[in-house]
C-alpha cells in the first residue's frame, strides 16, 4: 500500500519539520550563489509548476476525483491577474483575486460533474477544459487567439518573480500538510477509500469535494497567475490548451499522487525538464510524457515516492536478513 | 411511549417488480427488533431506503416524529440513523484507528473539544479489537472486518441502529460474541433493528420480531409467538403435506 501514507501528528514528530524547512532556507539563499538567468528561469517555472502540481493533488490525491481540466484555473488565474495589472492593481492583489475567482469557477464546473463518478467525471473535465479554451479563443476583451500582452512600468526584476514563485509553492505544500492532518483532509481520504461508505459515516461527499476542489483551483490559479506576471504575454492555447491540464496532472502522478512530497518531487522533475523536452522534441513532447504515464502505472502507481519507499522495505528486509543467525 | 421510528406504507417497486410492498411498522426506543424473511424478502432494500441510500416508490418514514422520507445518507447519520453492510466497507488505506476515527468526527456529535484518542479506544475495545487499532484495514480477517463495521457505524454515535447479517459466516463462536456484543450496545441505550437469517440468533436476541415475505409484512410480534405462527413456518420451510 504505497498511497497509505502514515501521518503521525506533528507532536509525535516534532522534528520532520526541520528538513523542508531547510529545503526552503537553502533554496531561499540559493540566488547569493549568482545563477545565470535561466537557471534562475528554470527555478521560477519549477516553483510555479509545484504550486499547482500540490493544488491538483488536493482533489486528485487526497479525494481521489481526477480531473483533466485544472488549464481552466490555470488559465483563469493568469488572465485574472494580467488584466489586473493592466487595469492598475498591485500584482501582488491580483494572485488572491485569481484564486477567488478561480474558487468561485470551480464551483460552476464542480456542481454539476461531481454527480459523476470516476471516469465520467474525468471525462467531464475534459469537455469543460475545451469548451473554456474556446470561450477563451473568441472572447475580443482579451484579444482572443492572438494573445494578452501585460505591461508594467517597473523594471523586470527576475529575483522578485523567483521569491513570489517559492513562497507560493511553500504556501501550496503548506497548506497541503494542514489540509492533510485536519478533519477535512480525513473526509477526503474516506470518500477516496469508498464514496459510500464515507456517506454512511456522516461524511457529506458533495461538499467536500466541493471544497477541495475549491482549494485546489484557487491554488493553481495563482500558478497561473504568478507564471503571467513573468511571462508578461498569455494566450489561450498556452495556458487554457489541453497539454496544460495534461501537464498539471501527470507532476503528482509522476512523483506520487495522494502524498505530500510527491506532487512536490513531480513538480520539480516536469519543471526542470519540461523546457529542455518541448524545445529538443517539440513535436513528441506529449508523446514522452504519454509514454511515460504508461510506464509509471504500469510498473509504480505510487510514482517516485512509491519506488522510494519500496525500495526502503526492501533494503530494510535485506538488512533484517542478513542479520538472521544461520 | 411514542415510536422512535415508523414505516408507513412503504413501497419500493424494481421496473414492475415490488421489493416492498406497503411494509408498516413501528419500532419503540430501546428494543432490539428482529426482521426476518426468507432470501428476496426486501430486507436489505427497507434498511436501504431507512438509512437514504435509495428513495422508495411511496411511503413515509417517521424518524422521532420527523419525516425523513427521502434523506439523504449523510443527514440520517447525523440525525443517528446509522448502518453496517452485510458485506463490510471499510476504508482500506486508513489503520482501524482512522476508521473509528471517520465515524466520530463526521457522525452525529462531531462536536470539537474532546478526546478522540480516547473514545475511539473506547468503541475498539467494546467491540473488541482494541490490539488492532493500528493495523491496516485490508489485513484484518472477515470476522475482525464485522466488528472494524460495528466499531465504525457506533462511532457515529447512532440513535438507531440497522444491522444487516452482522453474523453471517461467522462461526457459532463469533456469532455468540457478536450477539452478546448487540445486547451490550442495546443495554447502553442504542435501539437496533437486527437482520438474520439465522432464527436461533434471533430468538435469542430479540425483544420483537417483524417477519417479511416478497415484499409484504407476514406477520410481527414476540420471538415465541412468531416461531409458531403457522404463515412463517409456510415462508420459511414450505406448506405442509
Amino acid at each position: 500500500m504505497s498511497a497509505a501514507e502514515r501521518s503521525p501528528g506533528l507532536a509525535a514528530r516534532p522534528l520532520a519539520v526541520l528538513p523542508p524547512l531547510i529545503l526552503l532556507g537553502l533554496l531561499a539563499a540559493l540566488p547569493l550563489l549568482n545563477l545565470g538567468a535561466n537557471s534562475v528561469k528554470v527555478l521560477f517555472l519549477t516553483f510555479v509548476s509545484i504550486a499547482a502540481s500540490v493544488g491538483w493533488n488536493i482533489l486528485g490525491g487526497f479525494a481521489g476525483q481526477v480531473s483533466f481540466g485544472f488549464a481552466v484555473f490555470y488559465g483563469l488565474g493568469a488572465y485574472t491577474t494580467a488584466v489586473g495589472i493592466n487595469e492598475g492593481l498591485n500584482p501582488y492583489l491580483t494572485y488572491p483575486l485569481a484564486g477567488a475567482v478561480a474558487a468561485l469557477a470551480s464551483l460552476l464546473v464542480g456542481l454539476p460533474t461531481f454527480r459523476l463518478r470516476g471516469p465520467y467525471f474525468a471525462i467531464a473535465t475534459i469537455g469543460v477544459s475545451e469548451a473554456t479554451r474556446v470561450v477563451m479563443t473568441n472572447l475580443e476583451f482579451t484579444g482572443g487567439a492572438s494573445g494578452y500582452r501585460i505591461t508594467e512600468h517597473v523594471p523586470f526584476r527576475q529575483l522578485e518573480h523567483y521569491f513570489t514563485g517559492l513562497m507560493l509553492a511553500a504556501l501550496a505544500v503548506g497548506l497541503s500538510i494542514i489540509v492533510r492532518r485536519s478533519r477535512f483532509g480525513l473526509g477526503l481520504r474516506a470518500i477516496r477509500d469508498d464514496q459510500d461508505a464515507a456517506a454512511d459515516s456522516g461524511v457529506n461527499p458533495y461538499a467536500l469535494k466541493l471544497g477541495a476542489h475549491a482549494i485546489a483551483a484557487a491554488l493553481t490559479a495563482a500558478a497561473g497567475g504568478v507564471y503571467a506576471r513573468y511571462a508578461a504575454f498569455i494566450d489561450p492555447e498556452g495556458v487554457f490548451g489541453f497539454p496544460r491540464g495534461v501537464g498539471i496532472l501527470l507532476m503528482p502522478v509522476i512523483g506520487g499522487v495522494n502524498t505530500i512530497w510527491g506532487p512536490v518531487i513531480g513538480g520539480g522533475v516536469y519543471g526542470v525538464i519540461e523546457e529542455e523536452l518541448v524545445a529538443r522534441f517539440p513535436q513528441l513532447h506529449l508523446l514522452l510524457y504519454g509514454v511515460l504515464v504508461m510506464l509509471i502505472i504500469l510498473f509504480e502507481p505510487g510514482g517516485v515516492v512509491g519506488l522510494l519507499q519500496r525500495t526502503r522495505r526492501f533494503v530494510l528486509r535485506r538488512r533484517e536478513a542478513s542479520w538472521q543467525p544461520s | 411511549m411514542a415510536a422512535l421510528l415508523s414505516v408507513e406504507g412503504l413501497t419500493k417497486r424494481f421496473s414492475g417488480l415490488a421489493a416492498l410492498d406497503q411494509v408498516s411498522f413501528e419500532i419503540r426506543e430501546g428494543e432490539i427488533v428482529g426482521l426476518i424473511g426468507p432470501n428476496g424478502a426486501g430486507k436489505t432494500t427497507l434498511f436501504s431506503i431507512i438509512a437514504g441510500s435509495q428513495p422508495p416508490t411511496s411511503g413515509k418514514i417517521l424518524f422521532e416524529g420527523r419525516d425523513f422520507t427521502r434523506v439523504k445518507p449523510f443527514r440520517a447519520v447525523h440525525a443517528g440513523i446509522a448502518r453496517t453492510h452485510q458485506i463490510p466497507q471499510p476504508f482500506l488505506s486508513m489503520t482501524v484507528r482512522e476508521n473509528v476515527e471517520v465515524g466520530l468526527r463526521f457522525g452525529r456529535d462531531p462536536g470539537g473539544a474532546r478526546n478522540l484518542v480516547k473514545e475511539v479506544t473506547e468503541i475498539l475495545e467494546l467491540v473488541g479489537i482494541a490490539s488492532l487499532e493500528n493495523m491496516a484495514a485490508v489485513t484484518l480477517s472477515v470476522g475482525d472486518l464485522k466488528r472494524l463495521e460495528l466499531a465504525r457505524t457506533l462511532a457515529t454515535r447512532p440513535r438507531l441502529l440497522l444491522c444487516d447479517e452482522v453474523c453471517a459466516g461467522l462461526t457459532e463462536c463469533e456469532m455468540q460474541s457478536i450477539l452478546g456484543l448487540l445486547r451490550r450496545i442495546q443495554a447502553l441505550g442504542t435501539t437496533i433493528i437486527y437482520v438474520e437469517h439465522n432464527l436461533r440468533a434471533i430468538l435469542s436476541t430479540c425483544h420483537h420480531v417483524i417477519v417479511l415475505n416478497f415484499g409484504k409484512k407476514l406477520a410481527e410480534g414476540p420471538p415465541e409467538t412468531m416461531q409458531n405462527d403457522p404463515a412463517v413456518i409456510e415462508a420459511y420451510i414450505g406448506k405442509k403435506a
